[in-house]
């Protein structure tokens, strides 16, 4: 490094003030870090592998029930909310509390951005590995229509059951899907937000998605009373089993998504108050 | 217009005052040294500079631009390095450079044009593909003083950049350091005191969140009670001596330090500041013909200056 002689540039800078140009490289550098270490790809294989499980506990009861899709017998399986309350906290947990832990933080809090351009940014990047991790589902169709060709080949027998893709069989349940995540993964965030630890980030999210499960299983215990219709409006638990049948309601639509607003709105306080108290 | 204008900053973290009515100016293409012991609040008023921190009061202002009411033009105009550097340990060096640089707001073909100017000021070009994760402490700091070199912002603040380097490295990034000082304004922390006394041009020294002295090297040390100090080696009677010398006009005391093998007296004559006695000294010991080995007028450091503004016996 001593032998460099002050150079000077002779370029001129070319500065943006695009506010959407900020967001895209602070999303882009979040969904890397799902990607770029192993993280994201346990994840995703931990994912697979547990809604295996779930399709082959979904086969047993499909070969007795009929008429809806795949896709409804999944979701209403318990072994997919067995695991499917805790894909919020891993995918969530590290976005802030590991940035302020490794003080990287404070590298991009001092850059020329807004708080909402980072809280944006982060969680557009979470919410998409959230979708992504339904993209394998789209494949079992074809693996089914694929092992029912091997029967017949095989054994020649036709197989019943064909897994298919109707339209109306999958819209339901990926618009649930997709309004949850929205909704959970937001909360994951402020969890995250609130401590530099991602195990407590991690212990705090996790216990709201449980207690949010359980508060809308409420009615199930205590069967109907005059309180009943909040606990049904809030019931994820009968929005999926709703939405997975095809039957396609403005409620949770509105429900989820003024919740994740509301939720990001208090992740932006969170940050500024972190920012502006220590 | 200065570069930097603070005024009457404080902040509170609970019940202790970090940083108490903090005001100075930085003038463009100054080197400023942030002097203090640990936890004097040096990092603290950085960090309110750079808007990380809020101060509890007062404020602050960046060319021209108020940290508070315009925090984002602010930050366009500055560098920033904090202290121990954290990076991004799952990217690359030039991918964490293209992140930092988008994020900075460059585009087109400034964005390739500045990540290519601080790799090559910075000496990291060998070094463009390795995981950051891989690199000494030494080229950490370099990756983070080439962050904030991107989109060459008129100042550099710069928290502790030799924090935990061999000497090699250290003389490497003083004299980037030096060089930079040709096109950016740099404020600088450091508890190396012969770093500050050989780069830079100003000095600020705080002590409890509070500042003791902003000045030049030179002025600091100019006027410090060290200054006219003369110490003495003789062999001789010592009363008649100690009479003499305090017969002298500009002396204050005289300090009797004891006797060193061999029967040599040593004596500290201390005068007024920019005095020098050391001809009147040695002419007192000529007087009673006694032998004189030593005589010597210290020359105050910023050690000196910076003990004597932060010393709490």
């Amino acid at each position: 490094m001593s032998e460099i002689a002050s150079k000077k540039t002779t370029n001129t800078i070319t500065r943006h003030t695009n506010w959407f140009a900020t967001l895209r490289t602070l999303y882009f550098r979040e969904l890397r870090v799902y990607f770029s270490t192993p993280f994201g790809w346990v994840i995703l294989a931990c994912t697979m592998a547990l809604l295996g499980f779930c399709l082959q506990a979904v086969i047993q009861v499909m070969s007795k029930a009929t008429g809806e899709g795949v896709m409804f017998y999944m979701l209403n399986n318990i072994n997919f909310w067995f695991f499917f309350i805790f894909i919020f906290p891993l995918i969530t947990m590290r976005s802030f509390a590991e940035e302020e832990r490794q003080g990287t933080l404070e590298g991009l809090l001092t850059a020329p951005v807004t708080t909402t351009q980072i809280i944006l940014g982060k969680y557009l990047a979470s919410y998409t590995f959230y979708l992504i991790l339904w993209v394998p589902l789209l494949l079992y169709p074809w693996m089914s229509h694929l092992a029912n060709k091997y029967t017949e080949w095989r054994y020649g027998i036709i197989a019943e059951g064909e897994i298919t893709y109707l339209l109306a069989d999958w819209i339901g349940p990926y618009a649930i899907l997709a309004l949850c995540g929205a909704f959970f993964i937001a909360t994951g965030l402020l969890c995250s937000a609130m401590t530099r630890s991602q195990i407590i980030a991690g212990i705090l999210s996790t216990s709201f998605m449980i207690s949010f499960y359980f508060l809308g299983r409420v009615t199930e215990l205590w069967g109907e009373f005059p309180a009943a219709p909040i606990f049904h409006y809030i019931s994820c638990t009968e929005h999926v089993s709703s939405f997975s049948r095809g039957l396609l309601d403005t409620r949770p639509l509105v429900f989820y998504l003024s919740m994740a607003v509301l939720t990001l709105a208090l992740v932006k306080r969170v940050v500024d108050y972190r920012r502006w108290t220590r | 217009m200065s570069m930097v204008t603070t005024e009457h900053l404080y902040k509170e973290f609970g019940r202790t005052m970090a940083v108490r009515d903090v005001s100075f100016t930085v003038e463009r293409s100054e080197i400023v040294g942030f002097l203090g012991p640990n936890g004097a609040g040096k990092t603290t008023t950085m960090k309110m500079l750079t808007g990380y921190l809020p101060p509890t009061a007062g404020t602050a202002s960046i060319a021209g631009h108020d940290i508070i009411d315009e925090p984002l033009e602010a930050r366009r105009h500055m560098g920033y390095m904090p202290e121990n550097v954290p990076l991004y340990d799952d990217m690359r060096v030039y991918e964490y450079l293209y992140y930092r640089a988008h994020l900075k707001g460059l585009c087109g073909k400034s964005v390739r044009q500045q990540v290519g100017y601080v790799m090559d000021r910075c000496g990291l070009d060998h070094k463009r593909k390795s995981m950051i994760h891989t690199l000494s402490k030494g080229y950490r700091q370099r990756v983070g003083l080439a962050d904030a070199l991107l989109g060459e912002p008129e100042l550099l603040i710069l928290d502790e950049p030799t924090n935990g380097l061999d000497p090699n490295q250290i003389r490497q990034i003083r004299e980037l350091i030096r060089s930079l000082a040709e096109e950016h304004t740099v404020i600088l922390s450091t508890h190396i005191l012969s770093e500050v006394e050989m780069i830079c041009n100003k000095v600020i020294i705080i002590d409890n969140g509070e500042i003791k002295a902003a000045d030049t090297p030179a002025n600091l040390t100019g006027g410090l009670r060290a200054a006219g100090r003369v110490s003495v080696e003789y062999k001789g009677e010592l009363d008649c001596v100690i009479k003499a010398l305090s017969e002298i006009p500009s002396v204050k005391k005289i300090i009797y330090e004891g006797t060193l093998p061999g029967g040599w007296q040593r004596l500290i004559v201390r005068a007024e500041p920019g005095t020098d006695t050391r001809e009147k000294t040695a002419a007192v010991i000529q007087r009673y013909h006694y032998p004189l080995r030593h005589i010597y007028r210290h020359i105050p450091s910023l050690e000196d200056v910076f003990v004597e503004m932060t010393r709490h016996d």
